[in-house]
């Protein structure tokens, strides 16, 4: 939902400037064609990025479908498998326009991020840009229902979210650091993790019981496991690290620990929480 | 071959004694030439891993046993050897005379001292920097003729290098880097000749094997595996799609001396996961080819995966084995596909015995009785995506498999994956992708089973399963030790028992282990080799 207001709202408020927009794009693509590729990026910075319309969005989904999905995934949310990173969110990288242009141009030395190719026009990498910000909800464009301060005595209150989660280093640690949800999840993500917390949970923060060879059992969540063994963190935050072969058994519990809100708080207090949520980010 | 007998009168005894024997052992001579003869009797001399996948018949088993059940749990870091340059290590070095051969990340090679890890030479091989290369910065390895060796490049050239210094003989272009081309691969030499694939299978290219002079860089022959005008298969690719067929050949093949045939894999067509530009079986993607080694004719082909729109390359390592099947004893292929099937194709004549899946699949409801899969209903890629197994990686992949001759199993590496497959409209531009979709998972990896599994080839059966946690893109290794080496994307290499799958051993490396093990001896001592994360690890027993 907020993607497409998003994207909507790109071509928007954008629509005035198109056939301008429109004329660079083609000028420079043809500039790029007879070589001028030195002088581009520069001349692209200082303009910042000028393909910015739902046309782009749509050209650079089109680029990075084809160029960057094998590794980033179809929804550019990253993969476990390659190791790429998810692009919905904070980038770890590059936080302007700029920055991101650079490593798709230059690549990340010493990593699996190859650059473009280098005959690629520079309009094509802005577009990919404009794409991949059409992915990231900016909170300018967002008019949520709840109020953050009333979210914030809810997190303390009512839903006592600080028991098992952090901010800024305050609260528990049985759960997910939440200082910058904002930038990880949207509305949308955060209120279904509020409402729903089985539905998607991550390993991380699976449970899992270790029953060992004196019957004793350690439950706690899973910080990781691989074939021989299996490292877990119980309530009162010990570490215990498990070889396999000196176990009795182990079971995994793929439900999350937290308690689902959506019976124990009204849609209203739940407005207001993901209202707060959404609030944390870096800049705040 | 006298210090063999040594080793083999030394398993079980002390450390000590052990010790003082190897202090007795002959000398490993210097470096002598490598012959074809050398080569065609690869196991007699398992001192040395002369190939790729060890021996001709790519059975990667070695005939070394001083480390062995009783005693792998002695195994200790004995060296390790740092790769400058960062990526993805996917090579198996070769050793001969007791000097390590080790291929690296973008293109190069550096030549080692097999006890010590410390160099002699190397070789950076020269890049142009608008490379077109699908899945990364890899090298696999090299082959050795005579006193020189063979390398594939990413800008799809091969080249020669001295062994003894690291000079370049000659470097032929093999391919176009431009129109998507790459290498990758180790060659394989069959007798007087290197013979070489290619990759770029997601760039629209028409996949090849080469044969070239191992003296001038030469070609002698060139076989096409999207067959085209002049081949009646070309019926197989509606209009003009056979232009832009993939089928890439980007892993090392296998030759049977005896036959004088070369066994080499085909990858998927393109684009891969949009066939309805394509229509047709497809020939000769998703196959094994067996070539006539002199002139290069496809003598038969199997085609493992007909009209593929999941990206099924058969791009595996072709193990040859002559087996007791029914009855009698039949010279055999055995071949675990990226499509989760696992098959023991009659080696003289294509045609298939036995199959059956050995990994988690939804894609087709079996195969007939010439082993062609029968496709299940809705299993396509749409523009919506649909979830099928395997995943898009596969059951395996290129990771090597193993056949081992004192048990008669075949380990595989497998994968019990699933993906949600789309396809995509899509123009060939010269030089850039063509794919036509793509896959995404729809759960964490850590939710997926992985295993190395044991399978008899007389019935397909899988015999034992040893469970990885994620999973494992890494080959395998077996010895007359009575091991099975490999390792894991969770960063362990291990040895297990390899009759019965049993743990014996492991040591935490680090990093994905991206390469297949090898074994080698230098003086009397094994020692035995794995690429992880970009580091080079030999381990071997005290002294």
């Amino acid at each position: 939902m907020h993607r497409l207001k998003l994207l909507f709202t790109c071509t928007g408020s954008y629509g005035m400037a198109r056939r301008g927009t429109r004329l660079k794009s083609v000028s420079q693509a043809l500039l790029a064609t007879l070589g001028s590729l030195v002088l581009l990026p520069a001349l692209a910075q200082d303009e910042g990025n000028l393909y910015n319309t739902g046309f782009d969005v749509r050209a650079g989904e089109s680029y990075f479908q084809r160029q960057c999905s094998r590794c980033h995934g179809q929804d550019a949310r990253g993969s476990d498998e390659t190791g790429a990173p998810d692009l919905t969110g904070s980038l770890q990288r590059a936080s302007t326009d700029a920055g991101v242009f650079t490593i798709l141009r230059e690549g990340i030395p010493s990593t699996a991020m190859l650059p473009v190719p280098v005959d690629t026009p520079d309009a094509t990498v802005w577009q990919v840009v404009t794409f991949l910000n059409s992915l990231r909800t900016d909170p300018a464009n967002i008019n949520l229902p709840g109020d953050p301060t009333y979210g914030v005595s809810l997190y303390n209150g009512k839903g006592n979210c600080a028991s098992c989660h952090m901010i800024n280093g305050v609260g528990g640690r049985l759960g997910p650091d939440l200082s910058v949800v904002g930038e990880r999840l949207d509305p949308d993500e955060i209120r279904s993790s509020l409402t729903d917390p089985d539905a998607d949970v991550a390993p991380r923060w699976w449970t899992v019981r270790v029953t060992q060879r004196d019957g004793s059992v350690v439950e706690g969540l899973r910080m990781s496991e691989d074939t021989f063994g299996l490292r877990v963190i119980d309530e009162n935050a010990d570490l215990w690290s498990f070889h396999k072969n000196d176990i009795e058994s182990y079971e995994r519990e793929r439900n999350s620990t937290m308690p689902g809100y959506a019976r124990t708080m009204t849609e209203n207090e739940i407005d207001h929480l993901v209202a707060y949520l959404f609030s944390l980010r870096k800049e705040n | 071959m006298k210090y063999f007998a040594i080793l083999l009168v030394l398993t079980g005894f002390s450390s000590q004694l052990l010790a003082q024997q190897l202090r007795e052992a002959p000398v490993t001579p210097a470096f002598t030439p490598v012959t074809w003869e050398r080569l065609v009797n690869a196991a007699d001399e398992p001192e040395n891993w002369l190939m790729y996948s060890a021996t001709l018949d790519s059975q990667r088993h070695s005939r070394l046993d001083q480390v062995n059940t009783g005693n792998v749990a002695e195994l200790e870091l004995k060296w390790a050897y740092q790769i400058p340059e960062i990526d993805r290590a996917e090579t198996t070095p070769v050793v001969v005379d007791g000097i390590m051969f080790i291929t690296e990340a973008p293109s190069n090679l550096v030549a080692v001292d097999a006890v010590t890890g410390r160099q002699y030479w190397r070789y950076d091989h020269e890049l142009p920097d608008d490379l077109r290369i699908c899945c990364g910065r890899n090298n696999r390895g090299v082959a050795i003729l005579g006193e020189t060796l063979y390398m594939s490049t990413l800008d799809a050239h091969l080249v020669a290098i001295d062994a003894r210094t690291g000079n370049l003989r000659w470097d032929v272009e093999v391919a176009d880097y431009a129109k998507g081309y790459s290498k990758t691969a180790a060659p394989l030499i069959v007798k007087d000749k290197v013979v070489t694939g290619i990759a770029g299978g997601e760039f629209g290219i028409r996949g090849f094997i080469d044969a070239y002079d191992p003296d001038t860089g030469e070609r002698v022959w060139r076989t096409y595996a999207v067959a085209g005008p002049g081949d009646p298969n070309m019926s197989t690719w509606s209009g003009d799609s056979w232009r832009t067929g993939g089928a890439a050949t980007w892993l090392t093949g296998s030759y049977d001396p005896e036959l004088d045939l070369i066994y080499w894999g085909t990858g998927n067509p393109g684009p891969d996961w949009n066939g309805d530009v394509r229509l047709g079986d497809n020939l000769y993607s998703d196959s094994a080819l067996a070539l006539d080694a002199d002139t290069g004719n496809i003598e038969w082909h199997f085609q493992f995966t007909p009209h593929d729109v999941h990206d099924y390359d058969a791009i595996q390592i072709p193990i040859l084995a002559d087996i007791e099947f029914q009855g009698s004893t039949r010279k055999v292929m055995m071949w675990a596909n990226r499509n989760a099937f696992y098959y023991t194709i009659d080696r003289t004549n294509g045609d298939f015995m036995v199959g059956k899946p050995y990994a988690l699949q939804t894609w087709a409801q079996g195969l007939d009785a010439d082993g062609r899969p029968i496709r299940a209903p809705g299993m396509e890629p749409t523009y919506e995506g649909v979830v099928v197994s395997p995943s898009i990686g596969g059951g395996t992949n290129w990771f090597s498999p193993a056949y081992n001759p004192q048990t008669g199993l075949f380990y595989v590496n497998a994968f019990d994956g699933e993906q949600r497959f789309f396809k995509r409209d899509e123009d060939y531009e010269e030089g850039q992708r063509y794919t036509g979709g793509g896959g995404q998972y729809i759960q964490p990896m850590d939710t997926y089973n992985s295993a190395i599994r044991a399978i008899d080839p007389a019935t397909a059966d899988i015999v034992w399963d040893f469970p990885i946690q994620p999973r494992t893109t890494a080959g395998i290794m077996t010895t007359s030790g009575g091991l099975l080496f490999s390792g894991s994307v969770d960063g362990y290499f291990y040895a297990l028992d390899a009759a019965n799958g049993r743990e014996l051993w492991h040591m935490s490396v680090g990093a994905r282990v991206h390469s297949a093990p090898m074994t080698y001896a230098v003086d009397g001592q094994q020692f035995v080799t794995v690429a992880a994360g970009n580091v080079v690890f030999t381990f071997g027993l005290r002294d």
